[in-house]
This record gives structure tokens, C-alpha cells and sequence, in this order.
């Protein structure tokens, strides 16, 4: 099987290293990109499932743009109502009739939303979230649980990183995944002081299994958090629309404050959003907190109209089944050359590891190999699998697969 | 913790050992240890302890007092000895009263040699034996000061508390030097040379590489994408141990 070169990405990254700090920034980066001599870094076009790069090499893409394209590149319904959208007014000087039509549309769609705020990335809404929640309680601090992701702001990042200060977690308290035991504690030491317990529906972290919420565990969770007084927050940023249309937290069966939406709202439109209680309205009413674009009507209507097709198709129940049916036939594949490929996490965002080198670095090797012949595989992130993605898609990819497992173990 | 403390364990345990490798790599240092037969101990009073001992033209670096040593320098301080290190101190001699010659002339020949080495951005038009020298000794100091700041700096502990026990290589391409840092229990062990089972390895593509990185001239995530640094495994362990790198410049001489 042909692998690819990437000429022009390489190219072009000398060009951006000279204006743009570090070439590529963010989770873009091509730092965890191992070999990084076999991953692309710049897209030239993407279409449906795939994106091609600015070599002009096809990739069927599991990353869908770190999880915002869930319909497939250039929808033509999700496009079609951005550029009507577009010829009537975007970003003006009052907000637009389609933002009241979009908060309809989420309030009717989600069980626990009586109401909805717009913004545009993650990190608006889960600082808007952990804000109101301070509101609301009159109470400082936040328990988060360890490793979890709720975008870059320097409350949320780990110690030592650059620019951190230790203030800016005087007030986050990290519990493990899975302990009502444990988040109970923290609420006791930290009694009458606790504004929200932010968590993502299940836990989602780079470089280690993902983890599906034990029996019981959101019940307890709940449980802990109402009796405390406190606002319970879900941060559905990554898994918003991958696992249940009414929330994830459907899904896994219990009733969140806040609920943080954003990559698929918009099938990669930028817009993010934060639904809530009736018991929050006011609070949340009072908080100020805007920004530039976030009336923009484009990418509204968009949400509209992606969210509108979502429920549509069922688009998670159609991801799901996809995802399913893809990592089936990796472990087969892993298994048929002596090889166990653990996947873990919802099928339609499933995390992959082959658990046969503690190290990932075969793991590394394979997915690198994967990526370098057409099928863009991360080995540190889940994937995210789309509902543009087709049976032939998912053959190509085994194919893909078998071939790099070869290379690999040549 | 007390700043000069820390920069005490980094001048004893990163900067000193350096003593090591510049009598083999350097042809002058080499010629002015080919006849010593002593040793010095370094000991700050209520703190850290080192050692050299030269023999037959090579130096050993040790941790902790050393009976048997020719010369002992007392310091009252952490600050008082990393005051002798910036070359604006004097220690106390208590044992080899005799050598005090030696100690304010030859040693300090030596020593002066190593700030030459350790301070490429005052050298002027370096030639390719000065920049691989200079190369291998920042490394060694840059890595072994990580084992010390694990220790002490509470920032790099709070990094390292994120980091699984596990053994992380790094190495100048194609033939080293390496160095390994095990971390267990959220203690770090730092050793030259090249480990069997790292869980994560981060490889310079050669001397000019490693040089401008850890100068501070090439940033690293630049240098990771144009293939200059290559890291494979546990990335976030690499990524916590770079954190803790990326503070060793603030308590260096």
C-alpha cells in the first residue's frame, strides 16, 4: 500500500514558524502527532468523512476536526442555512430572531434545558457555568474530578504550566473518577464552601482509557451534590450529541444544572451553549459575560439546522452503530496478528490502546503507519466517528489497518 | 523552599559533576588534572554534601561527605556556597590547609573552565569542540538539576505528582550521551547512559540540535514538528518533565 509524504505541510509549517508562535498551537499541535513524520498538519479541502491535505493525500478522518464534524465536511443542509443566513445579517448591532429560534429548538430538544446562552468555544460556557454556579451559591470553590479536560483557562490547567499561577487553583478541588466516596469527602472538608462539581457524562482523558461511569455512580454524584447545595454542572462539550440528543446525561440517567454544549452543535460552526434550569435563570440573567461574535446569526442558523438534522437521523444512535461496527473489525484484525486492541469509552468516541506495550509505542507506530496510508488516527486521543463515514469507509479502513499492522510488525 | 537551598543541591548534584565529564572531553582541564591525586568535599552546614576525587587523570563526583578527603571546605550557608560558585565567595577550609594554593589556583583554573564551558552565550566565535563540549555539559547539568528541583522545588513537585512512576530516556542522536530519570513514588533517579524499558524517550537529532534547545534558542514544540526532537510513549511524561526543565534556568548560577 502507497504511504504518503508530506512535502508541502512541512512547507508550510516553515512558513507559519516564522509569524506564528510554535507553528501550530493548541490541540492542533503536531507535538503529540508520534512519528510526527507521518501526520499531515495542514488540510488543503475536506469533504464528507474525509479531508485531503495540502499534498493532495485522502484521509478518511476519525479525528472530525477533534470532534465538531458529526454530519461530514460541508453539509449541504448546515451550509445552505449559514449562507442564507449570511445574506441577510451575521454579526450586526442588535441580536438575530434565529438566536430565539435556536434557544426553542434546545429547550425543546433537551429534557433539563429551560433555557439557553450562546457563546462560541467550550471554555466560554464552562467559565460561564462555574460563574453562574458562584452566583447562584454565594461560594468560591469548585470540585472537578482529576485529569478531566474543561478547556485552557489557567483555573483548569495543571500546576507548573506556563503562565499558571498557584492562586489560580486555590479554589479547584480534584476528586478521581468514579467516587461519589471520595467527592462526598471533598464537599465535607470543604463544607458550605463549594459552589459546583463540574465532570464530563464520563471520563474522557488523553493517553489512558477512557472510563464509562460505574452503576450507581451519577446517582450517588447527584445525590452528594443536592444534598450540599451545590450546582451540578455537565461539561458535554466533547461528548454533546455523540451519545443522546436530549444530553448525555440522558443517556447515563440523571438530572443536571448546567449542561455545556459546543463542538457538534454546529457541525463546526463556531458556537457554543449553555442550557439550564428554571432555578438558574435568574442567576444566570445577572452574570455578565459576552464577546464579540457571540451574536453572530450564521452560526445559529447553522445550529439550527445541524441540530434539526441530528435528531433527524439520530445521529447518535447512527454513530454509535458506525463506531461499533469500526472497532469491531480493529480488534479482529489486532487479534489476528496476536495483538489485543483495548477500546474503551462510547463507540461513537472510542478510545483506542493496543495493550500489549504499556509505553503506547507501538501503539504510536500503528496508528502512525494507519495515518501515513489514508485512515487519520490519533494514538493519544479517542476518536470521533461521524455519520458521514460509510460501510466503505469503515472496509477501506480495515484494510488500512491490516496493512499497517504489517508495516509495523515487519 | 528556600531558593538558595535549591540552587545549592543543583551547584553540588548538576554543575558539579559536570567535573566529570570536562577532564575527559577537554584537552586543557585534561592536562591540568593528568597529575592530581586528591579530593575535595564540599559540605554546607545543616545541608547538602558533595565530593570530587581525582586520580590518575579522571575525576569522580560523589554525594555525601568523603572521609577520606584531602581538602574539606565548610560552608555556613546554602547562600554562602552558591556564593563560592559565582565566584564571589570563600569557603572555610577544614582539612588540607596546606592546598589552599592548589584550591585558589589550580581548582580555580579548573572550575573557570567549567563557567567557560556552561556559558556558551558569552563565548565568542565557539568552534565545533567548544559547542560539543559545552553541548554535553549543559545537558547533564539541565538533567540532573530536574532531579533536584523534583525534590525540593515545590512547583516541580506538584508537576511530578502527575507523572507515573516510570523511566524517561533522553539522548543526543546518533551516539549520545544519554541520560535516564527514573521516577518512583514522586522521587526522581538521574544516571548517564541508557535504560533497557523507558516508557517514554525524547531524542535530539545531534549536538547543533540539543545545543540551541537547551540555550533556549528553539522552542521545543518548533523543534518537535520540524523533526528536530523526536519523543515517543508516554507523551505527558515528557511533556511534566520539560515543564520542570523549563524551570532549572532560574536557580542556575
Amino acid at each position: 500500500m502507497k504511504t504518503y509524504e508530506y512535502d508541502q505541510s512541512a512547507a508550510w509549517f516553515q512558513r507559519a514558524a516564522k509569524v506564528i508562535p510554535c507553528g501550530v498551537y493548541g490541540h492542533f499541535s503536531p507535538a503529540p502527532c508520534v512519528p510526527i513524520t507521518h501526520y499531515p498538519f495542514y488540510t488543503a479541502r475536506a469533504e464528507g468523512s474525509k479531508f485531503w491535505d495540502v499534498d493532495g493525500n485522502e484521509f478518511i478522518d476519525y479525528m472530525c476536526a477533534y470532534g465538531p464534524m458529526i454530519l461530514g465536511y460541508r453539509n449541504p443542509i448546515v451550509d445552505e442555512a449559514f449562507q442564507a443566513q449570511l445574506k441577510v445579517a451575521d454579526t450586526s448591532s442588535t441580536a438575530s430572531p434565529v438566536m430565539v429560534e435556536l434557544a426553542e429548538f434546545m429547550v425543546d430538544l433537551i429534557p433539563v434545558a429551560d433555557w439557553a446562552f450562546f457563546a462560541k468555544n467550550g471554555a466560554d460556557i464552562t467559565n460561564y457555568a462555574v460563574t453562574v454556579a458562584r452566583a447562584a451559591t454565594g461560594r468560591r470553590k469548585v470540585i472537578a474530578v482529576a485529569d478531566e479536560y474543561h478547556g485552557s483557562s489557567p483555573w483548569m490547567q495543571e500546576a507548573g504550566h506556563h503562565g499558571v499561577m498557584d492562586a489560580d487553583h486555590v479554589d479547584v478541588i480534584r476528586v478521581p473518577w468514579n467516587d461519589a466516596t471520595a467527592l462526598e469527602q471533598a464537599f465535607a472538608r470543604h463544607e458550605g464552601q463549594v459552589a459546583a462539581f463540574i465532570a464530563t457524562p464520563y471520563h474522557t482523558p488523553v493517553f489512558t482509557d477512557n472510563a464509562l461511569p460505574a452503576e450507581g455512580y451519577w446517582a450517588q454524584a447527584e445525590a452528594v451534590v443536592r444534598k450540599n447545595g451545590a450546582v451540578l454542572i455537565v461539561d458535554d462539550v466533547r461528548c454533546g450529541f455523540r451519545i443522546d440528543m436530549g444530553g448525555s446525561n440522558e443517556y447515563f440517567g440523571f438530572k443536571p444544572d448546567l449542561i455545556c454544549f459546543c463542538k457538534t452543535i454546529a457541525n463546526g460552526y463556531p458556537i457554543s451553549a449553555l442550557v439550564g434550569t428554571d432555578a438558574l435563570r435568574t442567576d444566570c440573567a445577572k452574570v455578565f459575560h459576552t464577546g464579540s461574535f457571540w451574536f453572530a446569526a450564521g452560526c445559529m442558523a447553522a445550529a439550527l439546522a445541524c441540530m434539526k438534522e441530528m435528531k433527524r437521523i439520530d445521529a447518535p444512535k447512527l454513530t454509535m452503530e458506525k463506531g461499533q461496527k469500526l472497532v469491531d473489525g480493529l480488534v479482529d484484525i489486532a487479534k489476528g496478528h496476536g495483538y489485543n486492541l483495548k477500546v474503551t469509552g462510547a463507540p461513537s468516541m472510542p478510545y483506542l490502546r493496543t495493550t500489549d506495550d504499556e509505553s503506547l509505542m507501538f501503539h504510536q507506530k500503528l496508528c502512525g503507519e494507519s495515518t501515513r496510508r489514508g485512515a487519520f488516527f490519533s494514538s493519544h486521543h479517542n476518536w470521533f466517528l461521524s455519520c458521514a463515514h460509510t460501510d466503505h469507509d469503515i472496509q477501506r479502513t480495515w484494510d488500512i489497518f491490516e496493512d499497517a499492522f504489517k508495516a509495523v510488525l515487519r | 523552599m528556600d531558593t538558595n537551598l535549591i540552587k545549592a543541591h543543583i551547584n553540588l548534584f548538576a554543575v558539579l559533576q559536570n567535573l566529570e565529564d570536562l577532564v575527559k572531553l577537554d584537552d586543557q582541564s585534561a592536562q591540568m588534572a593528568r597529575t592530581w591525586d586528591l579530593s575535595i568535599q564540599f559540605s554546607v552546614m545543616g545541608g547538602p554534601s558533595a565530593h570530587v576525587i581525582f586520580k590518575d587523570g579522571a575525576c569522580t563526583h560523589g554525594i555525601g561527605k568523603y572521609a577520606a578527603a584531602s581538602i574539606k571546605l565548610l560552608f555556613t550557608s546554602p547562600a554562602h556556597l552558591n556564593a563560592m560558585f559565582d565566584g564571589k565567595g570563600t569557603p572555610i577550609p577544614l582539612k588540607g590547609f596546606s592546598k589552599l594554593g592548589f584550591l585558589s589556583r589550580d581548582f580555580a583554573k579548573l572550575t573557570g573552565r567549567l563557567s567557560y564551558f556552561l556559558r556558551p552565550e558569552e563565548a565568542k566565535n565557539p568552534s565545533d569542540d567548544y559547542s560539543r563540549i559545552s553541548t554535553v555539559l549543559l545537558f547533564h547539568t539541565a538533567f540532573f538539576a530536574v532531579g533536584e528541583l523534583v525534590q525540593l522545588d515545590t512547583v516541580s513537585r506538584k508537576v511530578v505528582a502527575c507523572i507515573p512512576d516510570g523511566t524517561l530516556q533522553v539522548e543526543i542522536l546518533p551516539d549520545g550521551p544519554a541520560v535516564f530519570l527514573d521516577f518512583h513514588d514522586g522521587k526522581a533517579r538521574v544516571a548517564k547512559g541508557y535504560t533497557d524499558k523507558p516508557i517514554a524517550v525524547m531524542s535530539f537529532r545531534d549536538f547543533g540540535v540539543a545545543n540551541v534547545l537547551l540555550t533556549g534558542q528553539l522552542d521545543g514544540f518548533l523543534g518537535l514538528a520540524e523533526g528536530k526532537v523526536m519523543i515517543r510513549g508516554l507523551i505527558p511524561f515528557i511533556s511534566n518533565v520539560n515543564l520542570i526543565l523549563d524551570r532549572v534556568k532560574a536557580f542556575l548560577s
